[in-house]
């Protein structure tokens, strides 16, 4: 290690003067990029643990530091019972985008998988939702699901069942955001298993033909352990984005009825600029970040050891 | 002797001048220079705007230097969260804002609004002019941090056709509610064809009134405690979740909640809704049927609540802005933007020259259905001041339609509540 | 061939048949589900009010209102959103690809000490997002009083730590003999950055653009922090906002607020049909990295 260390500093000091130039030069081109991730992603973070630390509400200029006390609200307070159930919100909501997006767009990536133009426009079609403003989708999901006037309770209503109360009933409210959820992020699933799928080569399922295994057999032993990456792809970012999740939250349940949908960001912005503590947001945001990173980290080592790479 | 009531006599007479002149000084102060453009936020739904726009027009006239961007914000709640966002920014303030009653408390705690007491002064704004409820509830700690705007109160809004037809008789107390309900409602084999009345459960404003009539003190005098978790407000609420089971009622709660009880009245889905008097007019034109207001029914006391917007000036904007905002301030708070108002909208007169005199009877002339408001003017109370009191209307909304909506026991539910707003209040 | 043989052929091939349109009949199905919210938003925008509103509701409009669409514009500035929207997302969109195709150069391609170590600041950004941080950044944006400005919009998304990845490891995969041959022609780094390095990497230059634009035309969560008055409003609030001006009488005018959200979608709508190619090899290319 030593030895590396002083060959490394020896190279660096019979670097001529131009070269370090050409790589101050380098560097750079990188600066903007670093100075950017300074000023709007690593001080804000530093800054959001600092905050959690005073009592600054947003309508009062002065503030001060007191301590653990904001912690002590969340993890002993009257902020244990809802961050509990936020969290539990929160991952029940995120493990339901997962079980959609990775169920769903594999059963319609097999189901889509067909060469020929009707089917390559079909595809396109249920794709495409993922690019509508989740917000304007919302708002027509909730006309259909509106609870007296609603398309979706006349038909259920027509079978006999009903009227449901979608949006606001705490035991629906979540399923209402789900079903926009499912309609966004089905497609988006297929599409990458599909790409995914393509890039398989033939020469296994010939393989597997001539063994006498039937569709569903080749499917479970070539194509589910071959996509094994792409299905950690989609776990990952999968899980990053929806545990973010807002949009469809803030449009259609504002966190309600009594809190059900009350998912971590909403939350976090609810105490900041509706209730207006600062202070408890900023706590509550530091904590549900270590989580975050927690999840991803454990979720990256499992994932090293267990997915099947093709090489 | 002489001498000195000489010398007393020019002492006097320059106290005088410089008093004349102080007071030139300081109207002048709040004088408008300079070409300015400033903003007016406020809640007024959309079917105000055609009035909103011939205000602003009649101000911009008179006073031709200011330039008045009226601005939407959406709800009051909305607005709220908006103006705090701005006060901590220090940018993009309005000059005017409207504020629901309930957050001056807070507002004025916190130093919001800029206290208008010298402004009122310089300009010599009739302030005596209106009732002394509505000072207090658009005052904090004694001085004046805004002024009434838009005023109303809660009414039992009822299709008159319907009552005609069916001889409905309306419920004076709440011991006849329960036959009320029954009479109303059409109920057959668990299935409501009409609804007795809707209580809205998206603001604890409209049924709070039911529990201080029948004596519940929602914060005590000592303003840390609530009387929510006693028997007496666990009956009421008892009452309340017994009729929505009944299905004589509903109560409504979520996002779509108001608009879905409106259309609901509207198609003659229920007999009445419990509302503010602020929408008699969007009533009026939009229901095939007459529409009537009755006046909420009482038990121990049958008052009411001041509901509606006062006006504020933000305390952070430069003092050009907050002048312009002083011109647009009295200018919307005085006597014939308010009648103008009165007769276009349901919100109410807020002056005693139009409420106690021949003026006020005139008005009841053009609108008959404001008698059970005007009946009961001496009963309509400020709302109660405390700065959680966000908090408090949050928490008890939620348990309160929580427990109606989706079940549970009403006691303990009451009684969770209680707590949780005793901690509130307490914080 | 045995009659026994050809029958199993016959078999077979019916099964086969029943097979494909079994396929057809679910994928129609499926795309019959997708495609309804959005059928249904069209033709409630074109309902009149009582039509909306019926017991039993219509699946064409009996009488068409197109007055639906000049009423949702009296309510709402869309015009305004679409400018707000269109330069705020444009401005993202370039942003991130200079500054990013910077960093993705000397990341890939520069020699400076600490340059991987650096690189892992790059990657650490992408687990912080601006939902978590976003408390700060408004205190910061508000103090720069960015409050209801393009540069409070624009800035805090001007660099996207994703983009620098995926750029990085394209330019990582041009040979390095392309870029000796142009410096010893005289080009300097700029030279070799937008002349080189991007022309050969244009499609991913394109996919990792149209992302970002959508993204930006799509951004909700920081517009509606930055955002308090309509006059720097963007489109994704445009509709809710719509909403929410008809306050309490949003039922009776669905058909407006529906006119406004198909407003609101065509263009993105319209956006995808063109570029499709580009975003779906986007998209394949990001989950194989």
């Amino acid at each position: 290690m030593r030895e590396r260390d002083t060959a490394v500093d020896a190279a660096r000091r019979r670097a001529s003067p131009r070269v370090r130039r050409e790589r101050f030069k380098d560097f750079l081109c990188v600066a903007p990029a670093l100075a950017f991730f300074a000023v709007f992603v690593y001080y804000p973070l530093v800054d959001l643990f600092r905050i959690g630390f005073t009592n600054w509400n947003l309508i009062r200029d002065e503030y001060k530091y007191v301590g653990f006390k904001n912690y002590k609200w969340l993890f002993k307070g009257s902020g244990l019972d809802t961050w509990l159930a936020s969290l539990k919100v929160t991952f029940s909501y995120t493990f339901w985008e997962i079980v959609i997006t990775l169920v769903g767009g594999i059963l319609l990536a097999a189901l889509f998988n067909r060469e020929g133009k009707a089917f390559a426009a079909m595809r396109s079609i249920v794709f495409m939702p993922k690019y509508i403003a989740i917000s304007t989708s919302a708002i027509v999901f909730m006309w259909i699901l509106n609870d007296q006037y609603g398309f979706l309770n006349y038909v259920l209503g027509a079978f006999g069942v009903g009227p449901v109360a979608w949006l606001n009933s705490e035991r629906t409210a979540l399923t209402s955001v789900l079903i926009l959820t499912g309609w966004r992020v089905v497609g988006y699933g297929m599409m990458i298993y599909l790409s995914a799928m393509k890039g398989i080569s033939k020469d296994y399922y010939e393989a597997a033909e001539l063994d006498g295994a039937g569709a569903l057999k080749r499917f479970r032993h070539i194509t589910l352990p071959l996509l094994s990456p792409t299905t950690l792809f989609l776990f990952v970012t999968t899980f990053i984005a929806s545990m973010k999740v807002f949009q469809s939250i803030d449009v259609m349940t504002a966190g309600g009825p009594y809190e059900s949908t009350n998912v971590m960001v909403y939350w976090i912005y609810d105490l900041a600029f509706v209730q207006f503590r600062v202070d408890r947001a900023a706590v509550v945001a530091s904590v549900f970040f270590v989580i975050l990173l927690a999840f991803t980290a454990a979720t990256m080592k499992i994932s090293n050891k267990s997915v099947h790479y093709d090489s | 002797m002489r001498i000195i009531s000489r010398r007393s006599i020019a002492v006097a007479a320059l106290l005088v001048v410089a008093a004349l002149g102080a007071n030139a000084q300081s109207a002048k102060q709040y004088e408008v220079t300079k070409p300015i453009k400033i903003e007016w936020w406020h809640a007024l739904e959309s079917q105000y705007a055609p009035l909103i726009e011939r205000v602003v027009a009649e101000f911009e006239r008179q006073n031709p230097l200011i330039d008045v961007e009226a601005i939407y914000q959406g709800s009051y709640k909305d607005l709220n969260e908006k103006l705090i966002a701005a006060h901590a920014a220090g940018v993009t303030l309005p000059a005017v804002t409207v504020a629901n009653t309930p957050y001056i408390a807070e507002y004025g705690a916190s130093g919001v609004c800029e206290v208008l007491d010298p402004y009122i002064k310089a300009t010599k704004f009739d302030l005596g002019d209106f009732g002394s409820g509505l000072k207090v509830a658009s005052s904090y700690g004694g001085k004046q941090v805004s002024l009434p705007f838009l005023i109303s109160t809660q009414i039992m809004f009822y299709n008159k056709d319907m009552a005609k037809a069916e001889k409905i008789k309306l419920p004076e107390t709440w011991a006849e509610m329960d036959s009320f309900m029954q009479k109303a409602s059409k109920v057959s084999g668990g299935v409501t064809e009409r609804y007795a009345t809707v209580i809205p459960g998206w603001d604890q404003w409209y049924f709070e009134t039911f529990f201080l009539n029948n004596g519940i003190a929602i914060v005590n005098k000592d303003g840390e405690t609530t009387d929510l978790g006693a028997p007496a407000a666990i009956a009421v609420a008892s009452k309340l979740k017994q009729w929505c089971d009944s299905k004589y009622a509903y109560w409504a709660y979520g996002k779509d909640a108001s608009s879905v009880m409106r259309q609901n009245f509207i198609e003659g889905k229920t007999f009445s809704v419990i509302h503010t008097t602020s929408l008699y007019n969007m009533y009026a034109t939009n229901c095939k049927f007459e529409v009537g207001m009755h006046y909420l029914p009482g038990a121990k006391t049958r008052d009411s609540e001041i509901g509606g917007c006062v006006l504020l000036i933000p305390r952070k904007n430069s003092q050009e802005v907050k002048n312009a905002g002083w011109k647009l301030l009295s200018f919307l708070t005085g006597k014939e933007v308010n009648m103008l108002w009165a007769r276009e909208t349901g919100y109410m007169p807020t002056r005693n020259s139009v409420t106690r005199t021949s003026e006020g009877k005139a008005f009841l002339a053009e609108k008959p259905a404001f008698k059970a408001v005007f009946d009961n003017l001496d009963h309509i109370n400020p709302r109660i001041q405390h700065t959680a009191y966000s908090a408090l209307s949050k928490i008890w909304m939620q348990e309160l339609a929580k427990v109606i909506i989706e079940g549970g026991d009403v006691a303990q539910a009451m009684k969770k509540a209680s707590i949780l707003i005793d901690e509130a209040l307490q914080d | 061939m045995t009659n026994q043989a050809l029958a199993a052929n016959v078999r077979a091939r019916r099964l086969r048949a029943a097979a494909t349109v079994l396929q057809y009949a679910l994928a129609i199905a499926i795309v019959l589900i997708v495609v309804f919210p959005l059928y249904w938003m069209i033709i409630s925008s074109l309902k009149t009010s009582e039509e909306l509103l019926q017991a039993v509701p219509s699946l064409w409009p009996a009488q068409f209102r197109w007055r639906n669409y000049a009423d949702a514009l009296a309510m709402a500035p869309f015009g305004r959103y679409f400018f707000n929207t269109v330069v705020m997302t444009v401005g993202i969109m370039g942003l991130q690809l200079v500054i990013g195709s910077f960093a993705a150069y000397g990341f890939a391609k520069g020699q400076f000490p600490g340059r991987d170590a650096l690189f892992i600041v790059v990657l650490g950004a992408l687990m912080i997002p601006i939902q978590v941080t976003f408390v700060p950044i408004y205190g910061m944006v508000a103090k720069l009083h960015w409050i209801n400005t393009f540069a409070g919009l624009i800035v805090p998304h001007a660099v996207s730590a994703y983009m620098i990845f995926l750029l990085r490891q394209t330019f990582k995969s041009v040979d390095d003999s392309f870029l000796e041959a142009a410096r010893l022609e005289g080009m300097g780094r700029v030279g070799v950055i937008f002349r080189i390095l991007v022309p050969m990497c244009k499609p991913t230059m394109m996919t990792v653009g149209i992302i970002s634009f959508i993204d930006g035309w799509n951004a909700y969560f920081w517009p509606k922090m930055v955002t308090t008055t309509s006059f720097r409003r963007t489109i994704a609030q445009g509709v809710y906002e719509l909403k929410r001006s008809y306050a309490g009488l949003e039922t009776m005018n669905q058909n407006q607020i529906m006119a406004g959200a198909v407003m609101a979608v065509v263009p993105i709508v319209v956006l995808f049909i063109v570029l499709q190619k580009y975003i779906l090899s986007g998209f394949s290319k990001a989950a194989s990295k």
